[in-house]
């Protein structure tokens, strides 16, 4: 499917960015492979988990088995007892709060006198196999005092007592309520309004690789006191996690050494701190060797730290030409039982209701609600996707009631960049128009829409995400991202980036820019990344910010080196450093680079490099030296010296090294980059959130047809176009697009995690169900470039702003279908029967609990599919979680 | 999870696995392909001292058609050569079906005829972690004595969730058992009991061995549909097998069986008295449908609702008719 993209877009000749990038880049705008490629695929590569040290434990976390209890006592001693466990870890052995957000510091990595969902941690054993850390967990003895819970965020709200956290008020962790423009005059005007209730169920990553960490201190040899710690870890946030190691552990974040192996997926699952990666090393300090954790797949979903449970409430009010007038959104999230991301999303939800279409007035009111399960948190698209679902459905709503077509009526709203939002957002480069074309033209929209046979429809919806938040989350003015660059005398560029490379590319896309910068093969780039010894700081692989903030960052640290290299090599050659062109390998004068020249007057293999003369002048240097004398035989080494000595019209990138680091002594650079002031956003309060240095968008065109007999809905292609600004790798934007889709029509369809009286029924990937290869439907991925005035090349964001659309889009499709409109994702198939029957009258049945799916009106205890209606599980007498006293105790 | 400790044997006859059976009766699991057994012993469902792995006992394996014109298939024949023998295809094409749809092609490499057809019944309530079930409250099943699909029932209700018996049901199939008496042969439908902890009649000591189909049902039509939210890796949520003999255009013979909507497989009683003798149209294939979602009891053990489990039993119980009757 990619290289059929390739191949199409080769055969119309390009686009005339296309043709740009070709005549001028080198290294970025092709596809390439990833710099990891080979580790992976072979199996070579290194996960936390591959990780061994000797002497190295197993940590195994005890979980509350309540969703809601205060912890009375706990007994370990029976568990310390037992052969081959060497420390138990509790509460009190690290008792700092921490969380991701400087106003969120409500975790402790073992709970200290609460537990706040079943799952939450509790003790953690260090023994010397699984199976030995497995039997002691058996043997700490708990005493619990279960308390009241809460499971749903309405009724939670209503709280008076027993409250999950004693300083948050009616179990609300924030709120929020923006007013832009008038929203009530824009309701006014409106000649036709919408109103409606959307839920959207909860999802989680689910990424490939569970969470692993393994920390180890090293030991004082003369008094064998613990000194520096090491974490190897499964993190998007390296520089987050050394942070917070410093402030629960009461370390200097000097003596904390984070480095981040291969990691296999992140999603936003991995971009905050886990407490297993705090137990570790709370559990390897107890136990005075190094321990390792690796989470089984059911404490991943523990750890979620997914996409929360939403109750979205949406008005919005349309002009009879297709203008929007005004948009109103009350906002519940469902949040767990920690505040996690849970600020940022609740803000980026009302946020990011702007910077997509023109809307003059928007009033929203956000809740984040604290519940007894676990905690949510950044996930793909973090915030803007769930109510995306709800803004999209009800435009088609509107744009069927005012007779227009739906990708019209998107038309009609466009931004007219450059523009400051009615939020405050400042939008630059905007290629949703040209999103919106080219979906609408390779889709065949216009002659197939609403011409499909019976149970068969297409949907188009929009979405847009940030590339980085202009405000970083630790409030701070320190730069977001910063580069530093070595070059050896060899030619041979090192590149140290604090940016976490979790499979997205961030590696790849580094080495691509500096080797673009520096005019030098790929192959000479190496890129050592996420060690917190070795790297400058960066704040992480999330919210879509590498690209465009690490990128910028390599960039400048690449310019920087250039300019020293120039100014050497501009001596050589009796120019100015200005004019020095780097490209191919060579340093030149300008006039003298073959692709300069009409026909190039060499061969080419001599020009990339392949064929490259060592700095020192052995066999091959008499031929391409100068470039201009082939074939000539040199006689002596004075003549060689002279000609090195003698002016040049162009050198090798060793040579114009090597004369650099002559010249100057060491050749390194740095750069960094910080989002610039006009980026960052009004001055409301929640103002932070949203504001961005670029947007990235996406318009598509879901093809589906619907089973009317048994509801199931077939996804069978989606056209997606992303506007990403440049695409430095046209091979890595494709794949994320795909993947952002694929990730969509999961949530849209198929995923959703259930919840039994805080109990979660499906915490494996054989009863959560991401789709299949077999579900994959074509994806044809479409790269827009709006080449941002500030991205590094152009670029911005390609790894999230795709999801938001591909679940409305497929809503929309079902209406085309079957003319039923769902408002509670995700679209399974008893809810798809379950509103065609409710649509056509006939054999109700109570496939949803009475709930029509296409009206939702109420929040639901277990989860959307109400698999359970039973009473639910009452503890039996001699069941052992209920035990009153520590069972067993014998001294 | 870790796997708990047990010593394995790897018997290669019949005979020496017997022995074992025998001498560890109770404390003993069978494993041959291990996609059902290995992720329960790692939620501790079974800790059993001893696993005997019959895939080193060769007269186990392999699709061999009988001189009288049916077949037996060893009990350790993986589901993905069940799936590819091209004997089963032409003669008994609802088994090939249904095995065809079971989990994914990688899982039909490991898991076999026989270890389907004893697959444990599975409930959402029980297959889960320790943790978990502590978490919850353990029930009748597994450690504890009361029902969380049922409250206030002491029958447990864990659903059969294997794809080929139904088919081997509408195929009338017997399985041959092993056990130190010697070996006796049952019809399948003989095999459960209905129950969702004890589900099937063997002992302790005893093996399956082998799956027989006459002769009398080769050549029957067949059709397995199979209700999933996935395409791959699930198991069935609901499940319907048919076959059917036709003569003159009417149908001569006629078998329905269910599957994942009831503690066991089962054949729909009263398909064949409403079948045989009249043609395939929409209305007789909706009354079977609405016989066999009668005769369904799917409860809150799996994924989706009950209502809606049994609703697809009455739609592809009447979409596999109306198909059998297109070829």
């Amino acid at each position: 499917m990619k290289s059929r993209a390739l191949l199409d877009r080769a055969a119309e000749g390009g686009c005339p960015h296309v043709r740009l990038q070709m005549s001028d880049f080198s290294i970025i705008g092709k596809a390439t492979a990833m710099v990891d490629a080979a580790e992976k695929t072979t199996g070579t590569g290194k996960y936390t988990d591959d990780l061994a040290l000797p002497g190295m434990l197993v940590g195994k976390i005890l979980h509350s088995p309540y969703p809601h209890a205060r912890i009375k006592s706990i007994d370990t001693r029976r568990a310390e007892r037992l052969d081959g466990v060497v420390a138990v870890a509790v509460g009190k052995d690290a008792p700092n709060p921490f969380g991701i957000l400087p106003v969120g510091h409500d975790e402790h990595a073992l709970a200290l006198d609460k537990v706040r969902y079943v799952g939450d941690n509790v003790a953690c054993v260090a023994a010397v196999s699984e199976s030995i850390a497995e039997q002691a967990l058996e043997l700490i003895d708990v005493d619990y005092e279960v308390l009241p819970s809460y499971f749903d965020p309405e009724e939670s709200m209503k709280a008076e007592a027993d409250l999950i956290h004693e300083n948050k008020p009616h179990n609300i962790e924030k709120d929020y309520h923006h007013v832009f423009g008038d929203p009530e005059k824009g309701f006014a005007e409106a000649d036709q309004i919408c109103e409606a209730r959307f839920l959207a169920n909860e999802v989680t990553h689910a990424a490939m690789e569970p969470h692993s960490t393994l920390a180890s201190f090293e030991l004082d040899p003369h008094t064998g006191n613990l000194g520096r710690l090491t974490v190897w870890s499964s993190t998007q946030v390296p520089y987050y996690l050394q942070h917070k190691l410093s402030l629960v552990l009461e370390m200097p974040m000097s003596q904390i050494r984070v480095i981040k192996p291969l990691v296999g997926g992140g999603f936003g699952g991995k971009s905050e701190v886990i407490p297993l990666e705090i137990i570790a090393a709370i559990a390897a300090r107890k136990a005075k060797a190094p321990v390792k954790i690796t989470y089984t797949r059911e404490e991943v979903f523990w750890a979620h730290r997914g996409r929360p449970r939403t109750i979205i409430d949406l008005k919005t009010g349309v002009k009879n030409d297709g203008r929007i007038t005004a948009v109103k959104a009350r906002v519940v999230q469902d949040g767990g039982a920690y505040c996690s991301y849970g600020v940022v999303t609740i803000l980026y939800s009302g946020a990011l209701l702007g910077a997509l279409y023109d809307i003059p007035n928007i009033q929203y009111d956000g809740y984040r609600v604290l519940t007894n399960k676990p905690a949510c948190g950044a996930m793909r698209g973090h915030g803007t996707v769930n109510v995306r679902f709800a803004f999209e459905s009800q435009l088609d709503e509107l744009a069927q009631k005012i007779g227009m077509d739906p990708a019209e009526i998107r038309q009609r709203n466009l931004l007219q960049p450059p523009c400051i939002t009615v939020n405050g957002l400042r939008v630059q480069s905007y290629g949703l128009p040209e999103c919106i074309e080219k979906i609408v033209e390779r889709s065949g929209w216009r002659e197939r829409k609403g011409k499909l046979p019976q149970g068969h429809g297409l949907g188009i919806a929009c979405s847009h995400y940030v590339s980085g938040a202009a405000n970083s989350i630790i409030r701070s003015d320190m730069p977001h991202s910063t580069v530093n660059i070595k070059i050896d005398r060899d030619g041979g560029v090192v590149v140290y980036t604090g940016a976490s490379e979790i499979g997205q590319g961030s590696d790849t896309m580094t080495a691509q820019v500096a080797a673009e910068a520096l005019g030098c093969s790929l192959s000479r780039v190496r890129v050592v990344a996420a060690d917190t010894d070795l790297t400058p700081i960066d704040i992480g692989s999330y919210s879509s910010r590498v690209t465009f903030m690490a990128g910028n960052a390599t960039l400048r640290a690449a310019t920087e080196v250039k300019k020293l290299i120039a100014a050497a090599a501009a001596k050589k050659m009796n120019c100015a450093p200005e004019e020095v062109i780097f490209r191919d390998d060579l340093v030149c004068k300008p006039g003298t680079h073959a692709s300069e020249q009409a026909a190039p007057a060499q061969d080419p293999r001599g020009l990339d490099g392949r064929e490259r003369p060592s700095p020192h002048g052995t066999e091959n240097s008499a031929t391409s030296v100068s470039g201009r004398v082939e074939g000539q035989i040199l006689r002596g080494s004075l003549q060689q010296k002279r000609k090195e000595e003698g002016p040049k019209d162009a050198m090798t990138f060793e040579e114009a090294v090597v004369a650099a680091i002559d010249f100057h002594g060491a050749l390194t650079g740095t750069g960094s980059y910080a989002p610039p002031q006009q980026a960052r956003g009004g001055k409301h309060k929640g103002a932070g959130v949203g504001p961005s240095p670029a947007y990235s968008y996406s318009a598509q065109v879901a093809e589906v047809s619907v089973d009317e007999e048994t509801g199931e809905v077939t996804v069978h292609k989606v056209w997606a176009a992303h506007d990403c600004g440049r695409a430095l790798n046209p091979v890595a934007v494709e794949g994320q697009i795909i993947g952002s889709v694929w990730m969509g029509m999961g949530q849209a369809l198929t995923e959703e995690m259930i919840w039994k009286d805080g109990m979660l029924m499906n915490p494996g990937l054989l009863e959560y169900r991401s789709p299949a290869s077999v579900e994959s439907p074509e994806i044809e991925p479409i790269i827009v470039e709006s080449i941002d005035p500030e991205g590094p090349f152009g670029a911005k964001e390609c790894s999230e702003g795709s999801l938001a659309a591909t679940i409305p889009a497929i809503a929309n499709a079902i209406y085309d279908a079957v003319g039923i409109r769902l408002h509670e994702s995700p679209f399974t198939p008893e809810r798809v029967l379950a509103a065609l029957r409710a649509k056509k009258n006939s054999k109700p049945l109570n496939l949803t609990e009475g709930v029509d799916p296409t009206q939702p009106d109420r929040f639901r205890e277990h989860g959307g599919a109400l698999w359970f209606k039973g009473k639910g599980p009452r503890r039996h007498e001699l069941d052992p979680a209920r035990s009153e006293a520590p069972a067993g105790g014998a001294d | 999870m870790s796997l708990p400790e047990f010593k394995l044997q790897r018997p290669h006859s019949i005979d020496e696995a017997i022995e074992y059976l025998a001498k560890y009766a109770g404390d003993v699991r069978v494993i041959a392909g291990g996609t059902d057994l290995i992720p329960s012993m790692r939620q501790k469902l079974f800790e059993p001292k001893y696993v005997l792995d019959v895939r080193g006992i060769s007269e186990l394996r392999g699709v061999h058609a009988q001189p009288d014109g049916g077949v037996m298939i060893g009990a350790s024949t993986t589901l993905s050569a069940v799936e590819k023998s091209e004997f089963l295809r032409q003669n008994y094409p609802v088994l090939t079906e249904a095995a065809r749809t079971v989990a994914s092609p990688v899982l039909r490499n490991m898991g076999t005829i026989g270890g389907n057809i004893c697959l444990d019944t599975r409930c959402l309530w029980y297959n889960q972690s320790l943790a978990w079930r502590k978490g919850c409250g353990f029930c009748i099943k597994k450690d504890g004595d009361l029902c969380h699909v049922a409250p206030g029932g002491t029958k447990c209700w864990a659903v059969f969730s294997a794809d080929t018996p139904p088919a081997l049901l509408c195929l009338n199939a017997e399985i041959e058992i092993a056990g130190p008496a010697g070996t006796r042969r049952v019809g399948l439908a003989g095999f459960y009991t209905g129950l969702g902890d004890n589900y099937r009649k063997l002992q302790a000591n005893e093996l399956v061995t082998r799956v027989f189909l006459p002769k009398s049902s080769a050549g029957m039509r067949g059709v397995y549909r199979k209700l999933r939210i996935r395409g791959s890796i699930d198991y069935p949520l609901a499940g319907v097998a048919i076959a059917i003999r036709r003569s003159n255009g009417h149908i001569a013979d006629a078998q329905i069986a269910m599957t994942a909507v009831n503690p066991s497989p089962m054949l729909v009683k009263g398909a064949g008295e409403m079948l045989v003798g009249r043609a395939i149209d929409e209305t007789l294939a909706e009354s079977a449908g609405d016989l066999a979602a009668r005769i369904a009891k799917p409860l809150t053990t799996s994924a989706l609702t009950p209502e809606y489990r049994r609703e697809m039993i009455r739609v592809f119980t009447k979409r596999a008719l109306l198909e059998a009757a297109k070829n």
